[in-house]
């Protein structure tokens, strides 16, 4: 484990901005009927997405901040092409540890999330 | 300053007068050596007549063996480091400073230094890294000059890559003809601190109790001069335990710590000149503030310019929800003309995008045009074995002097170059920052609310729902040994002592110590002492909660039980994925799962309130008053939570 500020915090941009480059057009109906959530739930599990991301697709940290994935809008070709060649520090998932149907499903997990609320609902976050 | 001024009733040769020896010793009279035994193979001479040898040895009186003493070194040693204003001596107890332990209690009525009763010299060492970032000033550990030494290590040199005195002292038997048979000898080394000289700043084996007192002083006041470092002594045993001989002689040096130095006054005046002509200044900063009027100056240069800080968080520099606050808006530094970089030691990486690939690869963060200048004390003082200094950075200015020590001439100088004009263009810039920055703070609170009710609970929720528990407290947040970035994106840090920055060499059994130290020292201040630490730093060092409840140190300590070495857990998962093979495979050597940890029970068995394992959101709060109110009525308090790994 190693421990650190949050010298690279801010880097989560870099990372967001590629994912949001890379979807240029918003996810479509049938992108999201493609998928199978719980499937995706599971491979997002064991493929160890969450030690990145967070079991909530609420982001978190490596050597610089990760992006929140709940409720991603991206085309799945965009999802399964950004795995494949992902940038910086995310390792990039090969079809041979992850092919083009499970990426699917992961993306389908990811939208099933329920994502950001309205903060001000939250009076511990307005203190 | 005189440190000896602040100890009235230690003088200088008010010193145990009359050192003697009692008892037989005042028949000691110098007898031959015994007589060799003969070798086995030598005939025995037939009715030999006595020697003058074997004669004096039976008829002469018994060889000095003396059983008390009025006097002891460790006496002597104690009254130094008394003039030295230390606390704390922390340790785990050893033959090797019996001498010294004895005469603390005994002689110094175990008040400055008082003894702290650590299960493990890492301990002893982070709660002194701990304490001196919150009390500004450092503690004294001592242990076995070999054994406890190496156990002590990787505390030192964390505290070293942090800049953080520490005085440690270690006890050793020089002659080799004193030693016991034994321990005696595998714990004595001709030269102790060779395995930790890369990483303290001095270190000395004093063979006389002046020699001691001198050095002692001396390893005080190099210690604490910017950059500070731990520093190490090496205690003959002999020295600590017989009675002193030459008292009359002895005499404890006055201490006058070293100012320190402020940068060229020439080059911060073209520092000033190019903060004020800049149109886009930035500030970026790691372990500015050493003292409380360390933030106070930088928030002062900073509203002058109304400029951005990035705040590394090395120390507590700058308020987190100051408008000029954009540590988490690091594209400020892509449009800064002029980048003024203050006490950062690893400047490279905080100037550079990395890229941990096959190909490793970074690109610049910073424009091209940009002019950077440096303004600290690391440059003062380097080492070549440990790589903690970073990648070279080429900067336009680099100016060596302790920035805290020098923002007042900095500050003035801006001061007198900005005109009506500028102070306009500053005053239009410092409105576009405050608007990004309350932008940023609602967006930290939008991304907090993804997962809120998750179990695992997130990381976001536990901060939100701590801070909910102590923000009208004089809280202070002493640790977090995982990369959370959310105390800092939502709670309102504006005191020198609310944060007290990182390990420094990442070296993991630093959070759960250093924090008690931390919270040692507030506990005079009657701060409320809070710490969130993963769960693979505490399993380095988990006794520390015995002393914790020991010394009644009230502290709350979260326990960010992740089940994982998360940050390993990551980088395996990044090899696995390279690799194209197993990614599922990668739990084994990177969580602490099967069987799961119960935090609470441990704690509960070291005599510490125990609360957990909270996995349901809705608990949190609850379990975390109940926590805090034990904490408030004096003791430690420990919460686990089942937390999302960040």
């Amino acid at each position: 484990m190693k421990q650190g500020g949050f010298g690279r915090i801010a880097a989560a941009a870099f990372v967001g901005a590629a994912f949001a480059v890379t979807g240029v057009a918003a996810a479509s109906a049938e992108d999201a009927a493609a998928g199978d959530a719980a499937n995706g739930r599971r491979l997002y599990l064991a493929d160890g997405c969450f030690e990145c991301h967070g079991r909530a697709g609420q982001g978190g940290a490596m050597n610089y901040a990760t992006p929140a994935l709940a409720q991603l809008e991206m085309p799945v070709e965009s999802f399964v092409a950004f795995l494949r060649a992902a940038p910086r520090d995310m390792p990039a998932f090969s079809a041979n540890v992850l092919s083009d149907h499970d990426a699917a499903d992961i993306l389908a997990f990811l939208r099933s999330l329920p994502g950001r609320r309205d903060a001000k609902d939250f009076p511990l976050l307005n203190q | 300053m005189s440190k000896r001024s602040q100890s009235p009733g230690v003088g200088r040769r008010n010193f145990l007068k009359g050192a003697t020896f009692a008892g037989a010793a005042v028949l000691a009279t110098p007898v031959a050596a015994n007589t060799p035994l003969l070798d086995s193979s030598t005939e025995r001479a037939k009715a030999s007549v006595p020697g003058p040898k074997l004669a004096s040895a039976e008829t002469m009186p018994p060889t000095a063996d003396p059983v008390s003493q009025t006097t002891s070194g460790g006496d002597f040693m104690v009254d130094v480091l008394k003039t030295l204003d230390i606390d704390y001596l922390a340790m785990n107890c050893a033959s090797s400073f019996r001498g010294l332990h004895e005469a603390v209690l005994n002689h110094g009525g175990n008040t400055k230094p008082e003894i702290l009763t650590c299960p493990h010299e890492e301990i002893a060492v982070h709660m002194a890294q701990g304490y001196a970032k919150i009390e500004g000033k450092p503690m004294a550990m001592i242990c076995h000059g070999v054994v406890g030494l190496q156990h002590a290590t990787m505390a030192m040199y964390n505290a070293w890559c942090d800049r953080v005195p520490v005085i440690v002292m270690g006890g050793n038997i020089i002659e080799a003809n004193k030693r016991g048979p034994g321990a005696e000898w595998v714990h004595s080394a001709i030269d102790p601190a060779v395995i930790v000289r890369d990483f303290v700043k001095w270190d000395d084996q004093p063979t006389s109790l002046q020699h001691f007192a001198e050095s002692a002083v001396r390893a005080y006041k190099v210690a604490t001069t910017p950059p500070m470092a731990p520093v190490m002594l090496s205690l003959d045993a002999e020295l600590q335990e017989n009675p002193i001989l030459d008292a009359e002689t002895l005499h404890i040096p006055k201490l006058s710590m070293v100012v320190p130095p402020q940068g060229d006054t020439a080059a911060l005046a073209e520092l000033s000149r190019m903060l004020v002509a800049a149109e886009n200044p930035v500030i970026l900063c790691d372990r500015v503030a050493r003292t409380p009027a360390g933030m106070a100056r930088l928030v002062e240069l900073a509203e002058t310019l109304q400029c951005a800080v990035v705040d590394n968080a090395g120390r507590m520099n700058f308020p987190s929800r100051h408008p000029l606050n954009h540590s988490f808006r690091r594209s400020v530094i892509a449009q800064a003309d002029v980048i003024l970089a203050m006490e950062v030691n690893e400047l490279w990486g905080s100037l550079n995008a990395f890229s941990d690939r096959i190909v490793r690869s970074s690109v610049p963060s910073y424009r091209k045009t940009a002019k950077i200048v440096t303004l600290g004390s690391r440059e003062l003082y380097m080492k070549s074995n440990y790589q903690d200094l970073g990648r070279y950075q080429e900067v336009d200015i680099s100016i060596a002097g302790d920035a805290e020590a020098s923002l007042p001439t900095l500050i003035e100088q801006v001061k007198r170059l900005t005109d009506e004009g500028r102070k306009t263009a500053f005053e239009a810039r410092g409105k576009k920052l405050a608007a990004a920055k309350l932008a940023s703070i609602e967006q930290a609170k939008s991304d907090a609310t993804i997962g809120w009710d998750s179990s695992p609970i997130t990381t976001a929720r536990l901060c939100a729902e701590l801070y909910g528990q102590i923000k009208d407290e004089d809280w202070s947040l002493v640790g977090s040994s995982i990369k959370l970035s959310w105390p800092h994106r939502l709670w309102n840090f504006n005191k020198p002592y609310q944060w007290n920055g990182g390990s420094g060499g990442a070296g993991v059994g630093y959070n759960l110590p250093a924090s008690l130290g931390a919270a040692l020292a507030n506990k005079r201040h009657g701060r409320l002492t809070v710490s969130i630490g993963g769960d693979g730093d505490f399993m380095f060092v988990p006794s520390t909660l015995w002393t914790a409840a020991h010394h009644r140190i009230p502290m709350l300590y979260i326990v960010h039980n992740n089940r994982a070495y998360h940050q390993e857990y990551m980088y395996l998962q990044a090899m696995a994925t390279r690799h194209g093979r197993g990614i599922t495979n990668t739990e084994v050597g990177t969580t602490i799962k099967d069987p799961n940890v119960d935090y609470a029970t441990v704690a509960r068995g070291f005599g510490v309130y125990g609360e957990g394992p909270i996995a349901d959101p809705a608990d949190l709060g609850p379990a975390l008053k109940r926590a805090i109110a034990m904490v408030k009525s004096g003791h430690p308090a420990l919460v686990d939570v089942v937390m999302d790994p960040r």
